[in-house]
């Protein structure tokens, strides 16, 4: 019997075939595990594999208190209260519940809500605590489920609202060090890609699980002390009363370091409840993004040009007449009669205009004010106190201000008439404060600063205190003379304010207000910068009252805020008195 | 003619090995075919595929108890979240400043520094 395969047997046929069906799938599986390779990768990772966002936790903002800290701005968990109606089954029950345990936090007509019908989410309640969340969760009812939210909350309500800014309703910080720091308050989100069980717990098997860390956002301290802060919105609080003025504002600075002690301002707004605010013009900080004319607070600046340059000496004499002509302008006193051959001193205490144009010509040729004077002016009051620039606090939406160069056409004699009383210029009260800091502490410019350091795991880590910006902006014997001619004329022009055995010294601002291009005589904006301490300025605070068709004094109603503030700072200074 | 010895030498490690060294070959009586090969081939497959299983689902355990732990911890957390929020909002100035014992305090007339 012949075994072998015969040509067209039956045997050889079979063989053929199995042979062909098995090329078949040979190259059906060389598509599938080959060719298609990545796809069915990709394909199989996506069912088999989940990917975990893990959410970083904002850092949180703190304020001193004395030595320690303070948060004034925290995380906490809220939770959102979902139904799915077409799972609902115990809706009396559901109702009672979230009557009972969730409160004020249930949407309006809820009821409704769990019987629309074609529906697989409605929301029932938002922003639960965790108690009220677990008391929900316990009844176990069906069709019904939680998310959990993180929220911003500020322990401290209303304080330093302006200073914090919020954060809006998609996380995102905005306004003050919420919108400033934002990207290093949010962190960033880490990442878990892991082969999951049917319950999406995340499992150690298999070869391509990644997990990237989450990176908290960095824990802020900032500069601002909590009780100066909370004194100087109590001042505010009480001016607006007193005086009417629907805008307050007040900061306190370091003059030694440049940090920003307090910064407030009224009409404010508490950042947990931004969303309940109808006029956005609220969210400003009209400390840092409010360029005004400061008025006759910069007076102190132009003395201290005339006496840094040797122009004159405080105790030198002018003719006052109560005007003064600069080419066809005839610039007049608000303070009449205190006429005739009187100092510079006698000037700046009574806030006489016409002996701050005449330092101003006298930094010229003494008739006029050249352009040489103009050039001096422009140097001190921009170049070296830096004022009409931003000053890089770390705050959001400062704003610069200006100084108009001699070099520009309206750079005129006018114009640098007008800025030596603190009139066609604009600066922010910071950039005025920062200014004078530096005026009055000898000469030492400091970038004024929001950040005192950061909490990291290894505790409270301060920021080495800066050196500053530009030493020597005006000669240590300009600035005695300036901080004696502002005691001097405190003390003179309003005697017994001030606490005894202290030098406290500063400086009245009553400017007028540009309204339809003009200069209104039925609205003013009163100032007052002043400083004090023992035997070396302590503390710097600035304040000013506006308010719409209004008009305020400077010494009227601006002082007594700087008078109160200074007081309070004595005493929480601990300052001791002079001797 | 001469007598010629040559002498070779055995060491005593050598020798040793000699000695101990089988002299009987012994002829295991149980043959084992080739089925039983596939079987006890397809067995020790078994076992180390149970070992290995053994050790994936141990593993898996491992998992859920350090899902376990980890949603304890982050209830925990968020526990002493909320009250470290609760403490700062009772220790805020707000609510000290509106405290009957802050009500009852008065401001001193004077003060006086100790030299």
């Amino acid at each position: 019997m012949n075994l072998e395969l015969q040509k067209g047997s039956r045997s050889r046929i079979l063989a053929a075939v199995i042979l062909i069906i098995v090329a078949i799938f040979v190259a059906r599986l060389f598509y599938l595990q080959v060719i298609r390779h990545d796809y069915y990768v990709e394909l199989a990772a996506s069912e088999q594999q989940s990917r975990f966002t893990i959410p970083a936790s904002r850092g949180l903002i703190y304020a001193k208190s004395g030595e320690n800290t303070v948060p004034l701005a925290m995380n906490q968990t809220v939770y959102t209260v979902f139904a799915d109606p077409q799972t609902v089954t115990e809706k009396e029950e559901i109702t009672t519940a979230l009557r009972d345990i969730a409160g004020g936090n249930i949407r309006k007509d809820f009821e409704k809500l769990l019987d629309v019908p074609d529906s697989r989410y409605q929301i029932l309640a938002t922003k639960l605590t965790r108690v009220q969340a677990d008391k929900l969760k316990e009844k176990n009812f069906s069709g019904i489920g939680f998310q959990e939210n993180s929220q911003r909350v500020y322990p401290e309500g209303n304080l330093a609202g302006q200073v914090l800014g919020f954060v809006n309703a998609e996380g995102v910080g905005s306004y003050g060090i919420e919108g400033y720091l934002n990207e290093d308050l949010e962190g960033q989100d880490g990442l878990l890609q892991a082969v999951t069980d049917v319950g999406n717990v995340p499992l150690t098997i298999g070869n391509n699980n990644v997990r990237i860390p989450k990176q908290d956002g960095k824990n802020v301290v900032l500069t601002i002390d909590r009780n100066v802060q909370s004194k100087v919105e109590e001042a505010l609080k009480a001016a607006a009363d007193r005086t009417g003025a629907t805008n307050v504002s007040g900061v306190v600075i370091d003059p030694k370091t440049g940090k920003v002690l307090a910064m407030a301002n009224l009409p404010s707004y508490s950042p947990g409840e931004y969303f309940k605010v109808s006029n956005v013009g609220v969210f400003n900080n009209n400390v840092i993004s409010g360029p005004y004319e400061p008025g006759s607070t910069i007076k102190a600046f132009t003395m201290a040009a005339g006496i840094d340059t040797n122009a004159i000496r405080a105790s030198d004499r002018f003719n006052n007449t109560d005007s003064i002509r600069v080419q066809d302008r005839v610039i007049s006193n608000a303070t009449k009669g205190i006429t005739g051959n009187i100092t510079f001193e006698t000037a700046m205490q009574w806030s006489l205009n016409t002996g701050f144009v005449t330092i101003a010509q006298r930094l010229g040729d003494g008739e006029q004010i050249t352009r040489e004077a103009r050039e001096t002016m422009y140097e001190y009051f921009a170049e070296r106190f830096r004022l009409g620039q931003p000053t890089g606090i770390e705050l959001s939406s400062e704003a610069a201000g200006s100084i108009v160069a001699p070099s520009q056409p309206t750079g005129n004699e006018v114009r640098y008439s007008n800025m030596s009383f603190g009139q066609g210029m604009e600066a922010t009260m910071l950039q005025v404060a920062a200014g004078f800091g530096a005026l009055v502490n000898g000469g030492s410019f400091y970038k004024p600063t929001i950040i005192d350091g950061f909490i990291t795991e290894n505790g409270f880590e301060q920021i080495e205190e800066a050196d500053p910006v530009e030493k020597g902006l005006v000669k240590p014997s300009t600035s005695n003379e300036i901080r004696r001619v502002l005691t001097e004329a405190r003390r003179a022009g309003f005697p017994g304010v001030d606490r005894s055995g202290y030098n406290i010294g500063g400086k009245t601002g009553t400017s007028q207000v540009i309204v339809d291009g003009e200069y209104s005589s039925t609205q003013t904006t009163a100032s007052y910068i002043g400083y004090g301490g023992a035997d070396t300025p302590e503390y710097v605070i600035m304040v000013q009252v506006s308010g719409k068709d209004k008009v305020f004094q400077g010494a009227r109603d601006a002082l007594p805020i700087f008078t109160d503030i200074s007081n309070w700072m004595i005493d929480y200074l601990k300052i001791q008195p002079k001797g | 003619m001469s007598y010629q010895q040559n002498n070779y030498y055995t060491s005593r490690r050598q020798q040793n090995w000699s000695r101990n060294q089988n002299t009987t070959r012994y002829v295991s009586a149980i043959k084992l075919g080739p089925v039983a090969h596939t079987v006890l081939i397809a067995l020790m497959i078994t076992v180390l595929g149970l070992i290995y299983l053994t050790q994936a689902t141990r593993a898996t355990g491992y998992d859920y108890e350090s899902q376990r732990i980890n949603s304890q911890i982050a209830e925990l957390n968020e526990e002493k979240a909320d009250l470290q929020i609760e403490n700062a909002r009772l220790t805020a100035l707000e609510t000290i400043k509106n405290s009957a014992v802050a009500r009852e305090m008065t401001a001193p007339a004077s003060t006086a520094f100790v030299e």
